[in-house]
């Protein structure tokens, strides 16, 4: 049914012996969309996407992908995937191995389309146990296309792909995306969510710390610290800098947070202080989980969904 | 599926050391031995043919499931195939039909070289046995490949798969005559799914009746053999 989300993720729970690797993880993707799975490694992210793709089963909680059990949605060949390391076999063509993902799934998209898509017309006769890591990449990415898949399933897609590679596999995916199909992906970089995402989902520690506009993600990633010493510190007047969020004073040891860190230093620097040691830090994925889940803790549980 | 199966039988018709291993070698070992050790006896080449198809089946079942499959799990691909619409059944069945289908190059190869050059005689009746009883042969070896594929490395599942070929081969009479073994060993080979093959082979080709024992020797072995693989591979296989 169209209607049916494309991916319902309710209360997931998930351990391997001690080590609880999703802890009651939530959120559902309505059709359609781009939505970035972001996280620092050990987030729970893969685990997800294995659950999403019914190579392991939930402790606790409910899954449902295309409005059906996640190993139905496999075998019915509506979901394509690109898992975070696998290999090629050996004693195959490049086209070969296309070409069997391609009949595999009922020969739904022509061969040449298909390699023409994701870049591998050159390559087609080379063995596949040969391509360079980013060219395996791209028969990941023609074999997670080979069905023309309704959703797409990709962990960690661009690990092994230089900047050509990175703009070449988007651009493939953004058509994708365009054809009406819906993707998932889990990375890392902050950039590659902000970028490629419609919406963002930070997973940490087996939850859901966040979920919303890449914009909003990437606001609370922007807090910077800014630490200085100065004679006699005013922190009223320090407060009232731009971007400037909150300060702290301990003798002549200024920290300022700020969301706008390039506003807040040509401010400080033109106040006329004689400021001596300063230093910029932050920034990046660890500040953005940091201030989310800052704020998620502020609000209560129901804030971080 | 058939678009599976015709994917690993075009990869493994590439796999120089499968060619040499299962192909080149046992026929070589043919043309050697019926010339040395037979002397022309063409009793002996013909029995000796038998041997040697045993060999090349036991290693086709083997080879499909083997250490390639140790390597393809290592590799991952293995998770890639399933997350495609190939189901679980699809890529056993798959395997099988390898195994199977693998032995044939092999024992054909076999059976003209003992035709043009040993003038090996048997019946057109015999020469269909032989093929079917081959073919069927490499059914234990699939499930023993997959055992191997399933529970060891690539390395260790290289160096076990070479193992049991070549002590299925010795302890089963197929390079030696179960007659010149000890007593003990002669038990031994008895309950070896390499000697009641060969024994049905040489049956087959001397125009006896095939013997019950033989069967049932191998049936109990094929069942075990298939009971532990399909155990090993629900648990591989499971969504833990």
């Amino acid at each position: 049914m169209e209607s049916e989300p494309a991916v319902e993720f309710r209360g997931v729970v998930k351990r391997y012996g001690d080590v609880t690797a999703l802890d009651g993880a939530d959120f559902t993707i309505a059709r359609g969309q781009t939505v970035a799975l972001l996280g620092p490694n050990g987030a729970g992210k893969t685990t997800a996407i294995d659950i999403l793709l019914g190579l392991r089963t939930p402790g606790d909680g409910t899954v449902r992908v295309l409005g059906g059990t996640p190993r139905h949605a496999v075998a019915d060949g509506r979901v394509g995937a690109m898992l975070q390391s696998s290999g090629l076999p050996e004693h195959a063509k490049v086209a070969e191995v296309v070409d069997l993902g391609r009949r595999l799934y009922g020969r739904r998209r022509a061969l040449d389309d298909l390699l023409a898509l994701t870049g591998l017309t050159a390559v087609a006769g080379q063995q596949a146990t040969r391509l360079s890591g980013g060219q395996t990449r791209r028969v990941h990415v023609a074999l997670a296309l080979a069905g023309d898949p309704e959703l797409v399933f990709l962990d960690e897609p661009t690990v092994a792909l230089d900047v050509e590679g990175r703009r070449d596999f988007w651009a493939a995916m953004r058509k994708v995306a365009e054809a009406g199909c819906t993707v998932l992906f889990a990375t890392h970089y902050l950039e590659e969510a902000d970028t490629n995402a419609d919406r963002v989902i930070v997973l940490s520690d087996g939850r859901v710390r966040a979920d919303g506009p890449p914009s909003r993600i990437k606001a609370g990633a922007g807090v910077k610290t800014v630490r200085f010493a100065v004679a006699e510190p005013d922190p009223a007047a320090l407060r009232a800098l731009p971007g400037v969020t909150g300060a702290d004073v301990r003798g002549e040891r200024v920290s300022l947070t700020t969301a706008d860190a390039d506003a807040t230093l040509p401010a400080l620097y033109g106040s006329g202080l004689r400021i001596k040691d300063i230093e910029v830090a932050g920034g990046g994925l660890e500040s953005a989980l940091l201030s989310l889940t800052g704020d998620a803790a502020a609000h209560g549980e129901g804030a971080a969904r | 599926m058939t678009a599976f199966l015709g994917f690993e039988l075009r990869r493994t018709a590439r796999d120089v050391r499968f060619l040499f291993f299962l192909i080149a070698f046992p026929v070589l070992l043919y043309l050697i031995e019926s010339g040395t050790a037979g002397r022309g006896d063409p009793h002996f080449a013909t029995r000796f043919l038998a041997s040697m198809g045993v060999w090349s089946v036991m290693g086709a079942g083997m080879w499909a499931s083997g250490p390639q499959l140790c390597r393809e799990r290592g590799s991952g691909w293995i998770r890639q195939l399933r997350v495609t619409p190939l189901s679980d059944g699809a890529w056993l069945a798959t395997k099988l039909a390898q195994g199977c289908l693998m032995a044939v190059p092999g024992v054909v190869l076999l059976g003209v070289t003992a035709v043009l050059k040993e003038h090996v005689h048997v019946s057109a009746g015999a020469w269909a046995a032989l093929l079917v009883l081959f073919v069927a042969g490499a059914v234990p070896f699939v499930f023993a490949g997959l055992i191997i594929g399933l529970r060891l490395d690539a390395q260790t599942g290289q160096v076990a798969q070479m193992m049991v070929l070549i002590v299925m081969a010795f302890l089963g009479g197929i390079f030696l005559p179960l007659s010149i073994m000890p007593d003990a060993l002669r038990d031994v080979a008895r309950a070896l799914p390499s000697y009641r093959l060969a024994s049905t082979g040489w049956d087959i080709v001397d125009g006896h009746a095939l013997r019950l024992d033989n069967a049932a020797v191998l049936v109990a072995w094929t069942a075990v053999l298939a009971v532990a693989a399909v155990w090993l591979w629900r648990r591989e296989s499971s969504t833990g």
